[in-house]
C-alpha cells in the first residue's frame, strides 16, 4: 500500500504548507485519546469528488429501474417523511421533509424507498478504498463527498486534468454503474475552493481551478457557498452581500465585529487567504475492549453476551470514529493460565455491532475455549476508512437531540471524574441474568465517557 | 484495615451487584429463621453463633421474621468450588421483604435483596 510506504519513508518530510510535493505529515493529537500522537498526512491541493444525493444514487445503482422515475427516499428515523428526493420528483413539486401523503398528493407515480443506511455506507467505503490506491491522503467529508489530497501526484499522473481522470477511473464500477453521469469533480488549492469547483462542475465535466484564476472564480460565487451558520447567511443577505466579492471588499474588522470568529473565517475564505488542507490519517492502532469475569465463565450464552457488549464498547472508542473494522480478534484467558484466540476478517468492513459480533460468536460456538474464561477481550486489529459516525443520521432532529443528551451526560461524567479523581458513575450490565445465584446476575462497570 | 493499593481503577473491572451481607440469624427447631440481626457473633435456635464475619456496614434489614414465603435450595458449580445454599424468602416485622440464605458449607447466614 502506498500509504504504508509514505509512513515508513517520509515520516518527517518537509513543511506542512508547501504548495506541492509529497504529502506532509503532522501529529493528530486529537485522534488519539491516550496522548500518543498518530501520524497524519496533509495536502494543500485537493480534488473534491461529490456525488449529490448519494443514498438515492446507491438505490438507483442497485435497482436500475428507478433511474428517471420520480422517487423519494424515506427518512431513516421517520418513515412518514421524505428525506431525499430525485430531481424528477422535485420538478413535480415534492420537497424533502414533506409527509408521504403530501408527496403522493403532488406526485401520484412517486416511488417511495425505505432507507438502507448500511448499504450506503458500504458503497461509500468501496469508493474510499479505491481512492486510497490513487492517493494516501483521503478525507471523507460526508456520504458521497470526499477530498483527495493531490500534492505530489503530478509526478505520477501528470496535470490536474489527468489526475482527475485517474480519480474518476479509480471509482468507476465500484458498485456504481454509470456513475460518470452523476459524479462531480473539482480540483483546486484548498478544500473550500475544490468543493466549490465540484459543486459548480457539471457531471462528467470536471472543473480545475488553477491558482491564477482562483481569485476571479471565488469572486463570482454566491455567499451561500460560505461554510457558515444559517443565521450568518441570513444576516449577510440582509446586509446586501450577495457574492464573495462583496464580502472580500469589506474590511476584515467590520466582519469580525459583526460575526466574530465566523466573520473572520468567512472574510479569509472569500479573499482566498484561507487554505484548508486535506488531512488524511494513518490507520489507527488496535482497539481493545476487555472484561474480567468475577468468576470464570464457561457458559456459551454468557460468553456470547459478553462478546456483544465488548464489540459495542470497542466500537464506541473515539479512535474508531471514521473507520470501519476489517479484522477483529477474540482473545480469552482461561483458568490455569491457558489462552485462546480467534481472528475474523470481514469481507465487507463494518462499523455495525451485529456484523462484527456475529462471526466472532460463530467462531466461539464452533471452536469454543477449552476451559472456563477468566478474561475475555475483543480487539479490532485492522481498519478500512469509513464515514464519520452516524453522519447519515446527523440531519435528523431526533438524532441531534440524542447526541445533545449524550454530550451533556459525558460532560457531567467528566466533571465528576475531575472532582473525585475517578469515575463515580456506573453502568449496570447484565452478566448472567438467568443465574440462580442472585449476585451473579448483574454487575456495575465504570461509566467512562 | 487494608491500605489502599494505589492501583488505578480498572475501567473494565466489574463490580458485582447485590452482594450477600453476613447476618446473625436465630432459627427455630425446624431450622427456619425467626429473627435476623446484625452479625455480631450471636445466635441460633439456642443462642449459638452461626455467622462470625462482621459485615462491612449495617445489615440491610434486621428484625423478627413475620412470614416465611418460600424455601429452596441450590447446589451449583460442584465441578469447581461447590456452592450449596438454602434460601429462605421472608417478610420482616415492619414489612421488609428480604432473602436469607444459609451457606451449607460453612453454616453462615447472609441476607440479599430479592
Amino acid at each position: 500500500m502506498r500509504q504504508h510506504r509514505w509512513q515508513s519513508t517520509r515520516q518527517h518530510a518537509g513543511p506542512v504548507n508547501r504548495r506541492s510535493g509529497p504529502p506532509a505529515y503532522g501529529a493528530d493529537e486529537h485522534s488519539h485519546p491516550t496522548g500518543r500522537a498518530s501520524r497524519t498526512l496533509v495536502s494543500d491541493h485537493a480534488a473534491c469528488l461529490w456525488i449529490p444525493l448519494f443514498p438515492l444514487r446507491c438505490e438507483e445503482w442497485r435497482r436500475p429501474e428507478l433511474v428517471g422515475l420520480p422517487a423519494a427516499l424515506l427518512a431513516p428515523t421517520d418513515t412518514r417523511r421524505a428525506w431525499l428526493v430525485s430531481p424528477v420528483a422535485r420538478r413535480m413539486g415534492v420537497q424533502p421533509g414533506m409527509t408521504v401523503s403530501q408527496a403522493i398528493g403532488l406526485c401520484p407515480p412517486l416511488t417511495l424507498i425505505e432507507p438502507d443506511p448500511v448499504h450506503y455506507d458500504e458503497t461509500f467505503t468501496q469508493f474510499l478504498l479505491a481512492l486510497e490506491r490513487v492517493s494516501p491522503v483521503i478525507e471523507p467529508a460526508e456520504l458521497g463527498r470526499v477530498f483527495v489530497g493531490v500534492d505530489g501526484l503530478e509526478r505520477l499522473y501528470g496535470t490536474p486534468e489527468q489526475q482527475i481522470q485517474v480519480i474518476a477511473h479509480a471509482i468507476s464500477g465500484k458498485g456504481a454503474e454509470g456513475n460518470d453521469a452523476v459524479l462531480r469533480l473539482g480540483w483546486a488549492r484548498g478544500k473550500f475552493l475544490s468543493w466549490i469547483a465540484a459543486a459548480r462542475a457539471k457531471p462528467g465535466a470536471p472543473l480545475v481551478i488553477h491558482a491564477e484564476h482562483s481569485a476571479a472564480f471565488l469572486a463570482r460565487q454566491p455567499v451561500a457557498a460560505l461554510p457558515v451558520g444559517s443565521d450568518t447567511h441570513r444576516r449577510l443577505q440582509q446586509l446586501g452581500l450577495t457574492t464573495l466579492a462583496d464580502v472580500a471588499r469589506l474590511p476584515e474588522p467590520a466582519l469580525v465585529s459583526q460575526f466574530g470568529g465566523e466573520g473572520r473565517r468567512a472574510w479569509r475564505l472569500a479573499k482566498g487567504l484561507e487554505v484548508e488542507q486535506v488531512t488524511g490519517r494513518g490507520r489507527p492502532e488496535p482497539i481493545v475492549a476487555g472484561l474480567d469475569f468475577p468468576m470464570p465463565a464457561a457458559d456459551r450464552l454468557m460468553l456470547a453476551h459478553a462478546v456483544d457488549r465488548l464489540v459495542e464498547r470497542a466500537l464506541s472508542h473515539p479512535r474508531r470514529t471514521g473507520w470501519r473494522v476489517q479484522t477483529a480478534r477474540l482473545r480469552a484467558r482461561l483458568e490455569h493460565g491457558i489462552s485462546w484466540t480467534t481472528d475474523v476478517t470481514l469481507k465487507d468492513p463494518s462499523a455495525d455491532r451485529k456484523r462484527i459480533a456475529g462471526p466472532l460468536k460463530t467462531r466461539l460456538e464452533l471452536a469454543p475455549p477449552t476451559g472456563a474464561v477468566e478474561r475475555l477481550a475483543v480487539e479490532f486489529v485492522a481498519f478500512a476508512p469509513g464515514t464519520g459516525e452516524l453522519q447519515l443520521f446527523a440531519r435528523d432532529a431526533d438524532s441531534a437531540a440524542r447526541a445533545g443528551r449524550r454530550h451533556a451526560l459525558h460532560a457531567a461524567a467528566r466533571e465528576i471524574k475531575t472532582r473525585f479523581q475517578h469515575s463515580r458513575l456506573f453502568h449496570v450490565v447484565e452478566v448472567q441474568p438467568w443465574s440462580r445465584i442472585p449476585e451473579r446476575r448483574y454487575a456495575l462497570i465504570d461509566f467512562e465517557p | 484495615m487494608v491500605p489502599h493499593s494505589r492501583a488505578a481503577v480498572r475501567v473494565d473491572r466489574l463490580r458485582a451487584l447485590n452482594v450477600p451481607t453476613p447476618v446473625a440469624v436465630t432459627v427455630d427447631d425446624d431450622g427456619l429463621p425467626v429473627e435476623v440481626r446484625p452479625s455480631t457473633g450471636t445466635v441460633t435456635g439456642d443462642d449459638t453463633p452461626v455467622a462470625t464475619r462482621r459485615p462491612a456496614g449495617p445489615p440491610p434489614s434486621s428484625g423478627r421474621i413475620t412470614e416465611v414465603l418460600e424455601v429452596w435450595r441450590i447446589d451449583d458449580e460442584w465441578w469447581r468450588v461447590p456452592i450449596t445454599r438454602r434460601y429462605v424468602d421472608v417478610v420482616l416485622d415492619g414489612g421488609a421483604h428480604v432473602v436469607l440464605f444459609e451457606d451449607l458449607q460453612t453454616g453462615e447466614w447472609f441476607v440479599q435483596q430479592p
